[in-house]
């Protein structure tokens, strides 16, 4: 019985040091199941010398800030302007197997697979949104949409990501009930079906966009502007797995999840969502969805986000 | 096992009461199999409609990162997905043997998992229509791995089934759903004739073709596919990025062919890079033209740049220039990547000459400023005839760029002197030398740029588009400021390329370079 099953994130144990990286990774996370570790360290034996990143400079203090004052507002428009042309349109409308909850298990699924591997949430934005735009061109079998599940999360790493997670991980994911050649074949064929338009906007960006505008703004609070935007970042990634925000754009998402985060935050200069441009019944109805998300997930989200950020909220707190 | 099976063809028969049979039947086998401590469905019904997200099912599934583990790990994440994928809609869709066959949850669909799905006549996707909604729980569905692999579902079964059904939820058979995943808009392979190979890499060719449609020539790199890894990261990237970057100072994508187990791009051709540009006419340019190719390499970058791509390996292999002096910036694929390799995979070394000391230190922090210190390099480059920091090893590339400029200290450079990498090396503490000692030819202004370029602190570069109205243009005049994005600066009469002074007539052996040509294209 144990043989196969796609035990997601027990135990890789190489994964640690690049779990660690980038995004805070909640305490949960960090710990695995004890009796897959094993199995897992003898299917992958690969990952076992993964090579280690040299130790990275200390994050330059004001490169990011400095590359955003001089291209900061130009990103926004060139992003904002591609977004109706990556939105999926409809993708489970003309699909016979595929429905909104599997959809909705496949993201969840994908969720701790991306932190497991220690990929960015851009990354993880890019898979859902090459998954629907390839689910709103081709049927999708069911028995495959796992596989399809994995091959977005591949073709979105092989983007953005300095170690993409290796195909041979990514099949053990999915307990070996794939083939090297029908990920192979299937990354093929969504590459051609997309004809390589991969470079989405993310809610990832957006995200990171607005943070930047608050901080740039008279008398910021850096502190709240950083717990907003965690905050925000796990509201978000709920928000991927739910078909019912697939109508919603990436910036709409984003600044309603800051907005959102702000207010269950109680913060004081809460983010001026004016500025995304969008109008405000616009920014209440998908401030309002996030939230009936966020309370029927109260008891996940907190497994999504840093101890301290949760300990900010009392909402969250009380949830728990 | 048998008694199962009997039960099953005889619930298939009965479809009225196939549900419960199925969770009753598949009840009883886990009782059998005495493997389950753990009942608990993975996901809750009940759920209000309007979220299908994570709700209990994350919960679950991170909920059990803390808890010790006490349940089979598969009912952690909820048996395979392929099997959810069987939930019911408006009918139960008894998706079993198939998922089962591919799943394998047990020994026994192991073996069966060996036989390929594709090769399983697919009984996927068995509806039975007009039933009341009821929805499968996780419990069913993981239960249902249990099953044996080896069920088949009567002849004609399923034929029965589809033909009463509506054509939408119809399940397709294997093959259609093939067919209806290969019938991709291919680019034509017959369009475009190969001519001569310009060189060759690890994951690409690139030959010289020519266009039938346009007659035009043209560059087609050809990618290999056949990879363990699948498609190169490098493809995926200058591809995906080439499609939406429009612009007179880059590189032109024309076409996507995918043929059997490759890929070719067909670019826009170009006779020459800046390296064999620099090359053919001795190392000697016109400084009116280094001011025309670094106003071009700035103008394409800040393109980039305002759209948040990188370049992140620009060198003159990269830059190609035509004979119009048109230089366009090429080879896109470590573009947007965190870090930048300083081996491909095959072990080949990356040149470390136009790399930032902050990116040799290892910081992988950077944004648009990486590019810009490169351009300071192949700017000095062009003007002096020599590469400015030619190391062979990151070692050597940090020491030569140290002598030059001096050492750097926590003045010079905050947060330097805390960092291992730096320390480690123990450079000697050189001081910085005028600039103006090793280009000669460069005047004050160009001398001004070029160090504006070569900051430590990649906060403190000059950006691309500030750069470009830097007084050292100045003599090009104001109209090359507010041409449209897709047109040539020698569109503009007043721009007018020169004689460089070392330039061979002869014509230079195309053979002789063959090797070096276009080696970046290849990686």
């Amino acid at each position: 019985m144990e043989t196969c099953l796609p035990a997601v994130p027990s135990g890789r144990p190489a994964a640690g040091g690049r779990g660690a990286r980038g995004r805070a990774v909640p305490p949960a996370r960090a710990a695995r199941h004890g009796d897959g570790g094993e199995r897992a360290a003898r299917m992958h034996p690969a990952t076992a010398g993964t090579p280690r990143l040299p130790l990275p400079l200390p994050a330059a203090p004001g490169t990011e800030l400095q590359a955003f004052r001089d291209y900061g507002e130009s990103w926004y428009r060139s992003r904002k302007g591609l977004e109706s042309r990556f939105q999926p349109r409809e993708p489970l409308a003309r699909q016979p197997q595929v429905t909104a909850e599997a959809r909705c298990k496949l993201v969840s699924w994908l969720i701790p697979v991306h932190r497991h591997f220690g990929l960015s949430f851009e990354a993880l934005c890019l898979t859902v949104n090459t998954l629907d735009r390839f689910l709103a061109t081709t049927p999708v079998a069911a028995d495959c949409f796992q596989l399809l599940g994995v091959t977005a999360l591949l073709i979105a790493s092989k983007q953005v990501e300095v170690h993409p997670p290796s195909v041979k991980e990514l099949l053990a994911l999915c307990c070996g009930a794939f083939s090297v050649q029908q990920l192979r074949n299937l990354e093929c064929i969504v590459l051609l079906r997309l004809g390589f338009d991969l470079s989405a906007p993310t809610i990832s960006f957006f995200l990171e966009h607005f943070s930047q505008v608050r901080l740039q703004a008279q008398g910021a609070d850096a502190a709240e502007a950083a717990d907003a935007r965690i905050l925000a970042g796990g509201i978000a990634e709920l928000s991927l797995a739910d078909y019912a925000f697939i109508g919603y754009t990436p910036s709409l998402l984003a600044a309603g999840s800051l907005g959102l985060a702000d207010r269950l935050l109680g913060h004081r200069c809460p983010l001026d969502l004016r500025i995304s441009g969008y109008p405000e019944e616009l920014l209440r109805d998908c401030m309002e969805q996030l939230q009936l998300l966020v309370s029927l997930n109260g008891q996940s989200l907190p497994l999504l986000l840093p101890p301290e950020v949760v300990q900010k909220c009392p909402w969250l707190r009380g949830g728990r | 096992m048998k008694k199962f099976k009997r039960r099953l063809s005889l619930t298939l028969r009965g479809s009225q009461t196939i549900d419960e049979s199925l969770s009753e039947l598949a009840e009883q086998m886990t009782i059998e199999e005495n493997s389950s401590k753990d009942n608990e469905p993975i996901v809750k019904n009940g759920r209000p409609p309007t979220s299908h997200s994570m709700h209990s099912f994350l919960h679950q599934y991170t909920g059990s990162f803390k808890k010790p583990p006490l349940r089979r790990p598969h009912s952690v994440i909820g048996g395979s997905l392929g099997s959810f994928m069987a939930m019911p809609r408006n009918g139960s869709r008894l998706d079993i043997v198939h998922e089962n066959l591919k799943m394998g949850s047990d020994g026994e669909s192991d073996q069966a998992s060996g036989t390929s799905s594709d090769e399983v006549q697919s009984p996927t996707g068995v509806c039975l229509r007009n039933r009341i909604h009821r929805r499968i729980s996780m419990e069913d569905l993981n239960k249902r791995l249990s099953l044996p692999a080896d069920i088949r579902i009567p002849d004609g079964y399923l034929e029965k089934l589809q033909i009463n059904s509506p054509p939408f939820d119809q399940p397709m058979s294997r093959r259609s759903r093939r067919a209806s995943l290969s019938e991709i808009g291919f680019g034509k392979m017959e369009t475009y004739i190969k001519l001569e190979k310009l060189g060759e890499g690890t994951y690409a060719t690139v030959y010289k073709g020519r266009s039938k449609l346009t007659e035009n020539l043209v560059a087609l790199k050809e990618i290999r596919l056949e990879h363990e890894e699948g498609a190169p990261c490098t493809a995926i990237r200058e591809v995906s990025l080439l499609k939406d970057l429009k612009h007179a100072n880059i590189v032109t994508l024309h076409d996507i062919v995918h043929t059997d187990k490759s890929l070719t791009l067909v670019f826009e051709y170009l006779d020459k890079d800046l390296k064999q540009y620099m090359d053919d006419c001795g190392n000697i340019m016109s400084m009116h033209n280094v001011k025309l190719f670094l106003y071009q390499i700035l103008r394409g970058l800040a393109y980039c740049h305002r759209r948040k791509v990188l370049h992140r390996d620009l060198k003159p292999q990269n830059l190609l220039i035509n004979e119009k002096g048109e230089l366009k910036l090429a080879d896109f694929g470590l573009a947007r990547a965190k870090s930048v390799p300083t081996k491909t995979y095959s072990n080949e070394v990356v040149t470390l000459w136009y790399r930032p000391p902050d990116v040799l230190l290892g910081s992988s922090e950077y944004s648009t400023q990486i590019d810009m210190w490169g351009v300071g390099c192949i700017f000095f480059e062009m003007a002096s005839g020599r590469p400015l920091f030619p190391g062979s090893t990151v070692e050597d590339e940090l020491h030569l760029i140290f002598r030059l400029l001096g050492t750097p200290c926590q003045e010079t450079w905050p947060g330097i002197s805390s960092t291992d990498e730096f320390r480690n090396y123990n450079f000697p503490k050189y001081k910085p030398q005028p600039l103006i000692n090793h280009a000669p030819r460069l005047d004050t202004e160009g001398i001004e740029l070029i160090a504006k370029f070569l900051q430590y602190e990649s906060k403190k570069r000059i950006s691309a588009e500030e750069a470009m109205k830097h007084a050292y243009f100045r003599s090009l005049g104001t109209r090359i400021h507010t041409l449209p994005e897709s047109v040539s600066i020698f569109s503009l009469k007043e721009i007018q390329l020169q004689k460089d002074p070392g330039f061979r007539n002869s014509a230079y052996p195309e053979t002789g370079h063959g090797k070096n040509r276009r080696q970046s294209m290849l990686f």
